[in-house]
């Protein structure tokens, strides 16, 4: 019983899964390219580097990587504080 | 179907294959090393789809620091699965 | 661990920070960055550690807990630099100064002096990554006593 209901979730899982992928647009063909023709076009003249990805990390959408290092940061005050050394 | 196509899909059946390796085994020194060169390969796979920065973060990442932080957990507990 | 493993490593680790070193300075003209340059020098720590073991890099905790908070404190200060514009506004680029060389449009062989505050938030932000992940391998490590199987 407890098998046929496992895998009655798996096949309703995987159903949606494929049902979602068979309306994915055909591989590397975006339509919606105005944002990365506007980096492609502006980041040299704006930021100066050569590198797009790195002009868009850093400049373009600096609030993400700060919230990345704000994750890290918890997660290494995180890790020190569970596996501190507890003085007995 | 190119040269590149083929190679693309050798690469995910061993990615695949080697997370299948890494559920299977009980050994779970030899489950982390597969679970390290799937991610190696998943690193490739990175690179082959021309995103070399995605490809580094995951070689760096997945494939070297979650490898050792796993080895160093599996030193300070139990080497074989039970049952 | 083993002779082998030690002299593996004794090899590896001047190689592996090396690159760690080129991906971060270099993150501004190929692909890498910060954070990719610091999980490339992390594994060498990792490598040290599983090579040597926990209680031989206790010394290490603070200079990596350290690391970390300047890079993270660093980061803050270069996106407080563009304030008089927006936050995280580049200031730098293109103004003739430290990393200021302006950049002629489309494809050109890249000149390390430009890009303006990118080049010091990649080495702030690879030093933090480095002494953040450094510092939980290292914990983990010495988790649970000093034995070193």
């Amino acid at each position: 019983m407890r098998y046929w209901t496992v895998l009655a979730a798996f096949a309703v899982v995987a159903g949606c899964l494929l049902l979602g992928g068979a309306g994915m647009r055909p591989f590397g063909a975006p339509r919606l390219d105005a944002m990365d023709q506007y980096f492609n076009a502006r980041s040299q003249a704006e930021v100066a580097a050569n590198n797009v990805v790195t002009a868009i990390v850093f400049d373009y959408r600096g609030y993400d990587t700060l919230g990345e290092a704000t994750v890290l940061f918890v997660a290494v005050v995180g890790v020190a504080l569970i596996l501190r050394r507890v003085k007995r | 179907m190119t040269i590149l196509a083929i190679l693309q899909v050798l690469v995910l059946i061993l990615i695949v294959a080697g997370s299948v390796l890494a559920v299977w085994l009980k050994d779970l020194l030899a489950s982390v090393i597969a679970l390290g060169a799937s991610s190696l390969l998943l690193a490739l796979q990175f690179y082959l789809l021309q995103a070399p920065d995605v490809a580094i973060a995951e070689a760096g990442v997945g494939a070297a620091l979650t490898t050792a932080i796993f080895v160093l957990a599996i030193r300070k507990t139990r080497r074989k699965e039970e049952e | 661990m083993s002779v082998v493993v030690r002299t593996i490593a004794r090899i590896l680790i001047p190689v592996i920070l090396v690159f760690g070193g080129y991906v971060i300075l270099h993150g501004h003209l190929t692909p890498g960055g910060g954070f990719q340059g610091g999980a490339v020098a992390a594994s060498a720590v990792a490598l040290l550690l599983v090579a040597v073991g926990a209680p031989a890099v206790k010394k290490l905790k603070a200079p990596f807990s350290v690391l970390e908070d300047l890079g993270g404190v660093a980061f803050v200060v270069l996106g407080f630099l563009g304030i008089g514009f927006t936050f995280f506004a580049n200031s730098l680029a293109g103004m003739g100064g430290l990393f200021g060389a302006p950049v002629p449009s489309g494809p050109n062989p890249g000149v390390l002096n430009t890009a303006g505050t990118v080049p010091l938030m990649n080495w702030a932000v690879g030093l933090k990554v480095l002494g953040g992940l450094g510092a939980v391998l290292v914990l983990f490590g010495l988790f649970g006593g000093d034995d070193d199987r």
